[in-house]
C-alpha cells in the first residue's frame, strides 16, 4: 500500500534564501511523524508548501495517492490534509463555537457536523465551558486548543501540527502532547513540527532531522533519541 | 546568494523609458502641455508623502486650492511679485494643515478619507462664497479682477526647478534617519513607537509637508494657467492626484513622480491619437477618467507595490563593515551600582482592567540595576499585559509605574523608550519590508542627532553618524550570529532568527533596562541554552532585564529573582530554588511530576 503522504525533491526558496533544497519522505497512515531541526533549517517552510500556503520552487507532493504539488490551500484542504498554523490563527472576534463551525466549512455532511464538535468538547473540556466566549480573549493554552480542534472539525486524514506547544505554560504542553497521541488512537495521522524535540521524539514513531534545508537524519523515533548527533545538536543534556 | 537576474535588471528601464518617451512625446507634439506635467508630478508627490505615512489623505485637492486662491490674491490684488506671493501661499497651507492636522489625524482610514474630502469641499464651498476676494463661482479671472497678465507670471524653468528641489528634499529624506522612521511607521506603528519614533509628530509632520506641497503646485497653477475656477479643484482632482501616488507605489518617490506623468500624458496621447478615429473609438477618447482607471486596474493587479516596485528593494547593498567598539554591548550609562543597587523601575499595585476582565490587580515589584527578573505564569496570567504597560503602549487603570525615581504611567510609547526602556515582542513585530540591517538601525533612532535642516545640507556629522549606526547594528547582528542574513527582508527569516533580529533591534537602543517577552519561543533545547548564556553576558555588561519565559530551565538558570502570575496577581516572589518549591506555583503553574 503507498504511503498517505509523499513528497519528493521538495524545494522551496523566498527571494534568494532557499528554505528547502531537496527533501523527500513518507507519512505512513496512522502514524505520528515528528520533523525537528534548528531555526532556519526548513520545518515550517516544509509544511507550508505541503498545504499550499507557499508554493513549492520544485519536487512534488502525493497526497492519498493524487499530486497536490501548487494546488490551492482549499483544495488541499478538502482532500483530508489540514494544517494547525504556527501561532494558531485563531479568528479572534468569532465565539469559540464560530471557530469550531468554520472548520467544517468544507463538509458535506452537515449533519455529522454537530457530533464532531461535541468530540472536540470531549478532547478540550475547557472549550466546552467556553463555547459561547470570544476566542481573542481565551488564554494561549485555550488557544492552541481551539486551533487544533477547528482543524479536527475539517475531519482531516492527515493533521499537520506547526510548533502546537510553543509560548504555552510547563502543565499545558504536556496536555497538548497528551492530546495529539489521543487524537491518532482514533485513527488520524498526524505530521508535527516541533522545537521540544524531546517531548515530540518520545510520542511520535518517526522522525526526520532537518539541517539547513535537507535531510540529516531519519528513523525511528526512538533511534533518534539515543543518537549522538541528535542529542548534541537538539536535545542537550537531559 | 545570486544576484539579480537579467531580467529584473532590465525591468527598471522597461518602465521607466516608455513613460519618459511617453511624457517626451506629448511635450514635442504641444509644449504648453509641459506645465501641467510638471504640476502633476509635484502633485503627485504631495499624494506621495501621506499615503507613504500610511495617511489616506484626499487633502490635496483642497490644499491645492488655497495655494492656487492665495497667491493669486496676494500677486494679483496686493500687487506682490510671485516670489513672495507664492512662498506666502505655501506658509498659509502650512499653518492651515497644522490646524485641521490636529483633529483630522486622529482618524484613520477611510474616516480619514471621508473627513479630508469634506476638508476639500469646504475650500471650495469658501471659494464660492466670497467672490470679492476670489471672484466667487465665476472663477478668478479678467472680469473679477484677476487679468490674465498679472496673473500668468511663471516660466517652466521654475518649475523643472522646483521639482529637482523636490527631488533632493525626497531623496535627501529618504536615506536619512527620518526616512527611515517613516518606514517603520508605515509598517508597524506600534513597534515603531517602543522604538522611540514619535508616530503622532510623524504623522503631523508627513501632512505638513504634503499640504505645502500641494499648496506650492497650486500656487505654480495659477500663475502657469493664468485664470481660476473653483471646479478645478473638484472631488475627481483629489482623486486624481492619490491615483497618481497609488500608480507610482507608497513605497518609494520616484515613483510617484513617474505615476504623476504617466497619467497625465496617456489621455493626451489617445486624445491625439483617437480623436481622429470615428464611432466607438473616439468617444473613448474623450474618457481619460476610463482609460487612467484601466491603467491604474492593471498595475495595481501586475505590480501591486506600483511602479516604484520593479526598481526592487532599498538598496544598501554597500558592503557594511561592522565596528565592534567597547560600548557595542553597554547600556548607554552603564551600571555605577553594582547587582543589588538601586531600584530602576518600581511597580506599585498596578491593576488593569479590560471591560469586565481583570487583567492584572494590585501588582507591585521592583527591578533594582544590574538584575535579570524573571516573570512566569500560566498563559493569561497577565504578563504581556504588565510589559505592555512598562512600555507605555497604554496606561494602567490604576497604580503608579516609577523609573529612577519618576513616575512615567502616562508617558507615551516612544518616550519611555526614550527614557532607556527596550522590549521585544511575544508575537513578533518586526518592520517585515525592511532588511534585518534596517531594522536594527531603527534602533539606534533616538540616538542620531539629525533633524531634517542637517538631512538636506547632507552635513558630514550626519553622514559619520549614519555609517557608525550602520556598522554597530552590523556588529550587533554578528554578536547574534545573524551577520549573514543582514540584507534579507526581515519577513523571510524563520521565526526564531526572527526573535533574535528583534533583541539586536532593541540593544541597538542601548536599553538601561530591556524587557523580553518570550524569546526563546521557537528555539530548541541547544538553541535556548546558548540564548541564556548571551543574557547573562548582557548581565555582564551591565544591562538590567525582565524576562517573561516558559522554558523553565532558562528562567531557573539566569533568574535573579523570579515573580510568579496567577489571573492577574501576584501569587509568589524570591530566588529560583524558593519559587520552584512553592505550593502555589506548583499548584497553578509548574505542576508536580
Amino acid at each position: 500500500m503507498a504511503a498517505l503522504l509523499e513528497v519528493k525533491d521538495l524545494e522551496v526558496r523566498y527571494g534568494s534564501i532557499e528554505a528547502v533544497c531537496g527533501v523527500s519522505f513518507q507519512v505512513e497512515e496512522g502514524q505520528i511523524v515528528t520533523i525537528i531541526g534548528a531555526n532556519g533549517a526548513g520545518k515550517s517552510s516544509t509544511l507550508l508548501a505541503l498545504s499550499g500556503l507557499v508554493r513549492p520552487s520544485g519536487g512534488t507532493v502525493r497526497f492519498r495517492g493524487e499530486d497536490i504539488t501548487g494546488l490551492r490551500t482549499d483544495r488541499i484542504v478538502r482532500s483530508g490534509l489540514v494544517q494547525v498554523p504556527e501561532g494558531r490563527a485563531i479568528l479572534n472576534p468569532l465565539t469559540v463555537e464560530e471557530n469550531l463551525e468554520l472548520g467544517a466549512w468544507i463538509r458535506k455532511d452537515r449533519h455529522a457536523v454537530r457530533p464532531s464538535m461535541e468530540k472536540v468538547y470531549a478532547l478540550f473540556p475547557v472549550l466546552a465551558t467556553r463555547r459561547r466566549q470570544l476566542a481573542g480573549s481565551l488564554s494561549g493554552g485555550e488557544q492552541q486548543m481551539l486551533a487544533i480542534g477547528r482543524a479536527l472539525m475539517a475531519e482531516p486524514r492527515l493533521l499537520i501540527l506547526d510548533e502546537p506547544s510553543m509560548g504555552l505554560a510547563p502543565l499545558l504542553v504536556k496536555t497538548i502532547f497528551d492530546t495529539i497521541v489521543a487524537i491518532t488512537r482514533v485513527g488520524t495521522t498526524v505530521l508535527l513540527v516541533e522545537q521540544n524535540a524531546r517531548q515530540a521524539l518520545r510520542i511520535s514513531d518517526q522522525a526526520i532531522v532537518l539541517s539547513h534545508g535537507r535531510i540529516l537524519r531519519r528513523g525511528p523515533s526512538a533511534e533518534l533519541l539515543a543518537d549522538p548527533v541528535v542529542i548534541e545538536a537538539f536535545l542537550g543534556k537531559s | 546568494m545570486s544576484g539579480p537576474s537579467p531580467l529584473r535588471r532590465f525591468l527598471p528601464w522597461a518602465v521607466i523609458v516608455p513613460i519618459m518617451a511617453l511624457d517626451l512625446f506629448i511635450v514635442v507634439r504641444n509644449p504648453g502641455d509641459l506645465d501641467r506635467l510638471l504640476i502633476n508630478m509635484i502633485l503627485a508627490l504631495s499624494a506621495f508623502v501621506t499615503l507613504h505615512a500610511k495617511l489616506l489623505s484626499l487633502a490635496n485637492a483642497g490644499f491645492m486650492a488655497i495655494g492656487a486662491y492665495a497667491s493669486a490674491i496676494i500677486a494679483v490684488k496686493l500687487g506682490m511679485p510671485i516670489a513672495v506671493s507664492i512662498p506666502l501661499a505655501v506658509l498659509i497651507c502650512g499653518a492651515v494643515a497644522l490646524v485641521i492636522g490636529l483633529p483630522v489625524l486622529k482618524l484613520k482610514d477611510v474616516y480619514l478619507a471621508i473627513c479630508t474630502l469634506g476638508f476639500g469641499e469646504m475650500v471650495r464651498v469658501l471659494i464660492i462664497l466670497t467672490p470679492d476676494l476670489t471672484g466667487g463661482p465665476t472663477g478668478a479671472n479678467l472680469s473679477t479682477g484677476f487679468p490674465y497678465e498679472a496673473m500668468k507670471q511663471t516660466k517652466t524653468w521654475m518649475l523643472v526647478a522646483v521639482l529637482l528641489l523636490l527631488a533632493y528634499l525626497f531623496w535627501a529624506i529618504a536615506r536619512s534617519r527620518i526616512g527611515r522612521a517613516f518606514r517603520a511607521l508605515r509598517e508597524n506603528p506600534q513597534a515603531a513607537s517602543t522604538m522611540g519614533i514619535d508616530i503622532v509628530a510623524y504623522r503631523r509632520m508627513a501632512f505638513l509637508m504634503s499640504a505645502m506641497i500641494a499648496g506650492a503646485a497650486g500656487a505654480f497653477y495659477a500663475h502657469s494657467v493664468g485664470s481660476l475656477d473653483n471646479s478645478d479643484f473638484k472631488f475627481n482632482r483629489a482623486l486624481d492626484i492619490l491615483s497618481y501616488a497609488v500608480l507610482g507605489g507608497s513605497g518609494r518617490w520616484f515613483g510617484s513622480i513617474l505615476g504623476g506623468g504617466f497619467l497625465t500624458a496617456l489621455p493626451i496621447l489617445l486624445r491625439e491619437v483617437l480623436g481622429n478615429s470615428v464611432g466607438f473609438l473616439k468617444n473613448f477618447a474623450q474618457l481619460p477618467n476610463i482609460i487612467n482607471g484601466l491603467a491604474l486596474l492593471l498595475v495595481v493587479i501586475f505590480l501591486p507595490g506600483g511602479l516604484a516596485s520593479v526598481f526592487g528593494v532599498r538598496s544598501g547593498r554597500k558592503r557594511t563593515e561592522s565596528a565592534a567598539g567597547p560600548g557595542l554591548l553597554s547600556p548607554d550609562k552603564p551600571a555605577v551600582a553594582a547587582v543589588t543597587g538601586e531600584p530602576l523601575l518600581a511597580l506599585e499595585d498596578i491593576s488593569r482592567h479590560f471591560g469586565g476582565l481583570d487583567a492584572l490587580s494590585k501588582v507591585g515589584f521592583e527591578i533594582r540595576e544590574g538584575m535579570i527578573l524573571g516573570l512566569i505564569g500560566p498563559n493569561g496570567a497577565g504578563k504581556t499585559t504588565l510589559i505592555n504597560l512598562i512600555s507605555g503602549l497604554f496606561p494602567p487603570s490604576s497604580g503608579r509605574i516609577v523609573w529612577q525615581g519618576e513616575a512615567i504611567q502616562h508617558r507615551p510609547a516612544h518616550r519611555v523608550a526614550k527614557a532607556g526602556i527596550a522590549r521585544t515582542y511575544q508575537n513578533i513585530q518586526l518592520f517585515r519590508d525592511m532588511t534585518v540591517l534596517e531594522n536594527v538601525i531603527v534602533g539606534r533612532h533616538t540616538h542620531i542627532r539629525t533633524h531634517l535642516l542637517t538631512t538636506l545640507l547632507q552635513s558630514p556629522r550626519e553622514r559619520r553618524e549614519e555609517r557608525h549606526a550602520r556598522a554597530e547594528a552590523m556588529a550587533l547582528l554578528e554578536r547574534l550570529g545573524l551577520d549573514g542574513l543582514a540584507e534579507e527582508h526581515a519577513g523571510n527569516l524563520s521565526y526564531g532568527d526572527q526573535r533574535r533580529v528583534e533583541i539586536a533591534r532593541a540593544l541597538a537602543m542601548h536599553p538601561r533596562l530591556l524587557l523580553l517577552d518570550e524569546p526563546a519561543a521557537g528555539m530548541n533545547e541547544i538553541e535556548t541554552g546558548r540564548l541564556g548564556e548571551f543574557i547573562l553576558d548582557l548581565k555582564q555588561h551591565g544591562y538590567t532585564l525582565l524576562i517573561v519565559e516558559h522554558h523553565m530551565d532558562l528562567i531557573m538558570k539566569i533568574c535573579d529573582e523570579i515573580v510568579v502570575l496567577n489571573f492577574g496577581k501576584k501569587i509568589a516572589q524570591g530566588t529560583p530554588a524558593l519559587v520552584s518549591r512553592d505550593e502555589q506555583v506548583l499548584e497553578a503553574y509548574l505542576g508536580r511530576d
